[in-house]
């Protein structure tokens, strides 16, 4: 009997703490366009558990971008409703007038997490390339929080590492934390303990830290850290977790 | 439209890029004429290059020189563009194309 009770309480423990890890999303058709591809590009919003495919609702952002050759396009307005692993999540297609590098940038509206009894908010972002010009693949956007990339975040072969710099109002984070997943588009892959469906790199001193994907596919980034300010749920001021995002997506090797 | 075949002929010669600093071909369009503009991957323009214009069944229409600022301008009139062009600039180590489809022409041109 008293072995049952424990039995109970533990599975209920585990119960309320599941392994998810939040992420924002963007995720373009394709991360290199070339011009045999068109002349526009689509993409996909959401805010989700990408490697169990588990949607959760995406409000209409505080913000949405584009930024090419320096200058940054508010694209808000032309967001579309749709969608996204069962829930709220939007869609936007986007012509590609030159070519580079362009950064795709969201702001979400805080979303309020009773289980973590805070606020979440993830600057997410994703780079597309453009007719063969990887110009302003390292560009930085000056975002609240950021990872600010030091692989170009387009073009990796799988195995690759991924570099980046987490950055919290323009200045490196020391040993910040970074989660990784996969966005298991398909439902592939799967994952032989919890532990392996979100894995954590810490970056070093400089706030740099690498990652080596296993596969192609689109890999998402979350450097996770606590704002230096508050915002008010239900009367009490709660903690407000900043993710800096970044989506990169690693190309199947083809050689034998 | 360019013809398919004229489009797989013109894929199948086209050379791969250089290692190293590839050349980033990229040709705009208006009503009035299309503008080439050549440069390397490392950002700096191509100053010197062939550029060679061909229509929609990889004939060519006439050869041009790069300007200085890695650019050069056909006027739409100087051309046959009814089925596309094809633009190809060789700067001697390293070549690249763009292709201008009618579809570029029309969505510009308004019509």
């Amino acid at each position: 009997m008293k072995r049952h009770i424990v039995f109970a309480a533990l599975a209920g423990t585990v119960a309320v703490t599941p392994a998810l890890a939040h992420y924002g999303m963007i995720i373009p058709n394709d991360p290199m366009i070339s011009q045999e591809d068109g002349r526009s590009l689509s993409l996909t919003m959401s805010f989700s558990h990408p490697f169990e495919m588990d949607g959760m609702m995406l409000e209409k952002p505080e913000a949405f971008t584009v930024t090419h050759e320096g200058a940054t396009t508010d694209l808000l307005g032309d967001l579309q409703d749709a969608t996204v692993m069962d829930d709220q999540g939007y869609t936007l297609d986007f012509p590609l007038e030159r070519p580079g590098t362009y950064i795709f940038a969201m702001e979400p509206k805080p979303y309020w997490e009773p289980a973590e009894d805070a606020f979440i908010i993830h600057y997410t972002k994703t780079y597309v390339t453009a007719y063969g010009d990887d110009e302003g693949w390292d560009t930085e956007l000056g975002l609240k929080t950021e990872i600010v990339p030091l692989s170009k975040p387009f073009g990796l072969w799988e195995h690759n590492v991924f570099q980046g710099i987490v950055k919290m109002d323009g200045e490196p984070v020391p040993y910040a934390e970074v989660e990784v997943e996969f966005f298991n588009d398909g439902a592939s892959a799967t994952a032989p303990d919890e532990l392996m469906i979100t894995q954590t790199v810490k970056a070093d001193a400089d706030g740099v830290f690498t990652y080596a994907a296993p596969s192609d596919g689109w890999w998402g980034f979350a450097a996770l850290n606590t704002a230096d300010y508050t915002l008010p749920q239900d009367g009490e001021e709660k903690a407000v977790e900043l993710g800096a995002v970044i989506w990169v997506h690693f190309e199947e090797w083809t050689g034998q | 439209m360019i013809r398919a075949v004229g489009l797989a002929t013109l894929l199948a010669a086209a050379p791969l890029a250089a290692a190293a600093h590839s050349l980033v071909v990229f040709a705009s369009v208006d009503c009035d004429a299309v503008t080439v503009e050549a440069k390397f991957s490392n950002g700096k323009v191509a100053q010197k290059g062939e550029v060679r214009v061909l229509d929609g069944e990889n004939s060519l229409l006439t050869t041009l020189q790069l300007e200085s600022d890695g650019t050069v301008h056909i006027p739409l009139s100087s051309v046959d563009h009814s089925q596309g062009l094809v633009i190809e600039v060789d700067t001697g180590g390293h070549d690249n194309y763009w292709i201008v489809t009618p579809e570029d022409i029309a969505r510009k041109c308004g019509s």
